[in-house]
């Protein structure tokens, strides 16, 4: 499932790599790396003989080997469960083509790791203060909004209405700053567009990300229009659960999001008179065309040395070595510089090199 | 670190303390009736030339006219509590945390930055604390104010303020940094000024109460591995933490520098995650739902997670990076003319300590130390200074941030290569100040923010 990253990460590793050879230390540990499987099982003793420097190149060497399969060269190795430096654990829930992917603390860690064992695994001797009120759960039905990413916290699938009315509620609430067909207004953002998200140009503006090409869940964008929308009366009682859907459902037809696939592999589309409820929901959830392209943080993916004298080109400059060849500002006809005047002049949605804060 | 400069100060102070115990024996101190005391050292004893120490001053112009009085010498200045909560002079109006307007369709989901060229030491004053609102400030009424904890708990609990105070306090030095921080460079430089390009996060103190306490204080079930905080504001923050980070540092704090929490950070309560995502600081704290898998939602999805050149995207990347930035001289000054400069700046890490930090003015290829004048703390901003003679020709100013677990703050191209430019968030690349040859016309002496 990860193809792509792979072989990205691992061009993109190696090069990283071949200009980092002139700096040399050795390992200041003693402690033997034990190779028993496909990383040094005694990985903590390694970091703890260094100073817990388990982000050191030469430390993470020696814990993951050299070989192109499993070592550092080989970034794969960070989306093994089993290799202490990865984020990724094995897909819990069956949410879709990836699941709801559980990323956690890597066990390389060790300094977070010890702190939590002993701040609470490891505490035995714990005893309440008693300072807080107990509360039952049924009190907290109000505040507790939460909906996860597997659809647990949704209404009841009584509670709905169909697509069109879910229409003519999203362009009553959301309309003047989305647009109707979702296409975005006023510096908002877009909720139905198509953008590819690989943009051929780095300088390119960054693609635009919406709900169609890029949320993975449709569970929890529910949660979320619910939870905030409309922006200046947020979680309205109006609205309520069966308008929150109709909006929803509204907002995942105009993104053409399949509810499933018939005999010949045809992808069926929400109706006008789809009655769009939970159920309708879940069964998009497995559906959002993004979900299978999130992976868990790996950083840091970049090891280098601290190098002080006479450093590789690679490292210098432009990564050539040439310190004169940077990029400035760009001016305008006048010489002062030029700072997003598209975003200034309205003409582009504003935005951090991309849109929507 | 720390440990090493504590060693380093304490034989210091036994060398010192020798020496003036052999000065003291030297200089033939008189013992009278158990009373000691030491002679005046004798002129001839000065090491000190002052000629020779005033000499850069040579060939100066002098200032020949006697400087009038000052108005402020000559009358009398206002009395107690004219302003019973004080107040920055007047002359520093300019010392102000900015947006720019064409970042966000409006001010309630926006963000402003702090004015780092103006700051010293680790400390941001509470007034210049950078901001970042998702629905904009509430401002709440600590009375009525609750915090629950519940889900996958023995006994789900709320509390009250005075409760939340009633606990053991602890109170830490850590940065606060939204991921976003430096996101406008991305793809190449924009602005002229530190403000714009490392702003995006602040340094205070917090006081609160650990969250390990009050999450034991509920009883985690088994089950329970993650806690999904949400705030009371109008965006009902959420954010997914794993139990692992919750229980290592994690705190709800309900001051920061001394005085209670400012409304733009969360008044009255808030989460403090050291090290990590801003985001993840969940402000105005009312509920943590401890849950058995994370929720996915929209602050994990479909923001804060960083786009690559192939499509695909990372997610939950909690730690901010090790990064650095020179904040004098920046693009905010000018150079003064060829001579010597004490190059300031700030290095902080997500992941511990800062180890070391290098300077280079040749744009990466040699490097030298920097010394630290300040306390070197965990997750915590530190301040570097570079004794630097600058010879008046082109230079391009760096500075490179090496923190304990061994990361070593790469160069920008590097970051590029690897991360695309569509990211958005998490650029902790180095940045690039180039000095313009001070017999450059006109632009002679101005600093300027390049990109490799």
């Amino acid at each position: 499932m990860f193809n792509t990253k792979k072989i990205i990460l691992v061009a993109g590793i190696t090069a990283v790599f071949a200009g980092l050879s002139a700096c040399n230390e050795k390992l200041t540990s003693n402690v033997t790396p034990i190779m028993d499987g496909e990383y040094a099982s005694n990985y903590v003793e390694i970091i703890k003989a260094n100073d817990g420097k388990y982000l050191d190149s030469k430390v993470i060497e020696a814990i993951l080997g050299k070989g192109a399969t499993h070592g550092r060269d080989g970034l794969q190795g960070k989306l093994d469960p089993k290799n202490p430096y990865s984020f990724e654990v094995d897909d819990s829930i069956d949410g879709g083509n990836h699941g709801n992917s559980q990323c956690k603390v890597p066990m390389a860690f060790t300094r977070v790791q010890d702190s939590a064992a002993k701040n609470y695994k490891n505490d035995a001797t714990f005893v309440a203060k008693g300072f807080g009120t107990p509360i039952a759960e049924a009190a907290l039905e109000k505040w507790n909004i939460t909906v996860d990413g597997d659809g647990k916290g949704l209404p009841d699938s009584s509670v709905g209405m169909t697509v069109e009315e879910g229409g003519a509620v999203y362009v009553q609430f959301c309309a003047m700053c989305h647009g109707e067909f979702g296409e975005g207004a006023k510096g908002y953002l877009a909720l139905a567009v198509d953008e590819d998200l690989i943009a051929s140009d780095p300088k390119d503006p960054a693609p635009m990300k919406s709900v169609g090409n890029y949320w993975p869940y449709s569970a929890t964008l529910f949660d979320y229009i619910r939870r905030t929308m409309p922006f200046w009366t947020p979680n309205a009682d109006y609205i309520g659960d069966k308008g929150y859907l109709g909006i929803t459902g509204y907002i995942m037809q105009a993104n053409y999001i399949p509810i499933g696939f018939d005999e010949d592999g045809e992808s069926m589309e929400l109706e006008d008179d789809t009655f769009y409820n939970a159920e309708v929901l879940m069964k998009q959830n497995k559906f959002m065309k993004n979900q299978g392209n999130f992976f868990c943080d790996h950083r840091p993916i970049i090891h280098n040395e601290r190098c002080m004298k006479d450093c590789p080109d690679t490292m210098v400059g432009d990564g050539s070595g040439d310190i004169h060849n940077f990029v400035e500002a760009r001016k305008l006809p006048d010489g002062t510089p030029q700072y997003n005047v598209p975003q200034r002049l309205n003409e582009a949605p504003p935005g951090v090199g991309h849109t929507g804060m | 670190m720390t440990d090493k400069i504590i060693e380093k100060v304490a034989i210091q102070t036994d060398e010192s303390r020798n020496q003036s115990r052999r000065a003291f024996l030297k200089g033939g101190a008189a013992v009278a009736s158990g009373v000691l005391f030491t002679q005046a050292a004798s002129a001839s004893d000065i090491k000190f030339n002052p000629k020779k120490a005033v000499a850069p001053y040579a060939n100066k112009k002098e200032i020949t006219d006697v400087l009038a009085d000052q108005k402020s010498r000559k009358a009398l200045g206002f009395g107690v509590r004219k302003y019973p909560y004080g107040l920055p002079s007047p002359f520093e109006r300019e010392v102000q945390r900015r947006t720019l307007e064409w970042l966000t369709p409006d001010s309630m989901a926006s963000i402003t930055m702090s004015p780092l060229q103006s700051l010293h030491g680790i400390i941001t004053p509470n007034g210049l604390h950078f901001e970042r609102f998702h629905g904009g400030v509430p401002t709440i009424d600590p009375d009525k104010h609750r915090l629950v904890i519940h889900g996958l708990v023995e006994r789900p609990l709320i509390f009250t303020m005075d409760d939340l105070k009633r606990f053991p306090s602890v109170s830490r030095i850590h940065f606060v940094e939204c991921p976003a921080n430096g996101a406008l460079e991305w793809k190449g430089v924009q602005l002229n000024s530190v403000q714009w390009t490392h702003g995006m996060m602040s340094c205070v103190e917090y006081t609160g109460v650990r969250l390990s306490d009050l999450l034991k204080e509920a009883g985690i079930k088994p089950e329970g591995k993650w806690i999904i905080p949400e705030g009371a504001d109008a965006s009902g923050m959420s954010r997914s933490i794993p139990l692992e980070l919750a229980m290592d540092d994690c705190f709800v704090a309900y001051a920061q520098n001394g005085e209670a929490l400012r409304r733009e950070q969360g008044y009255p309560i808030r989460l403090v995650v050291p090290g990590c995502e801003a985001n993840m600081w969940v402000k105005y704290l009312r509920r943590i739902m401890v849950h058995d898998v994370p929720m996915q939602h929209r602050e994990e999805t479909s923001k804060y997670t960083e786009l690559m050149p192939d499509g695909t995207a990372q997610r939950f990347s909690w730690y901010m990076e090790a990064n650095s930035v020179i904040t004098y001289p920046s693009p905010d000054f000018h150079m003064q003319g060829p001579g010597k400069y004490y190059v300031r700046g700030i290095a902080w890490s997500g992941r511990g300590k800062v180890d070391h930090v290098d300077v280079s003015t040749d744009g990466g290829k040699n490097w030298q130390e920097a010394h630290f004048t300040s306390a070197v703390l965990d997750k915590a901003w530190t301040r570097f200074e570079f004794e630097w003679d600058w010879d008046g020709k082109e230079a391009f100013l760096m500075s490179r941030v090496t923190d304990e677990t061994g990361y070593v703050q790469p160069p920008m191209p590097q970051m590029r290569n690897l991360e695309g430019t569509n990211n958005v968030y998490h650029r902790t690349a180095m940045v690039t100040w180039r000095i313009h040859d001070w017999n450059n016309g006109k632009d002679g002496g101005r600093i300027q923010n390049v990109q490799y």
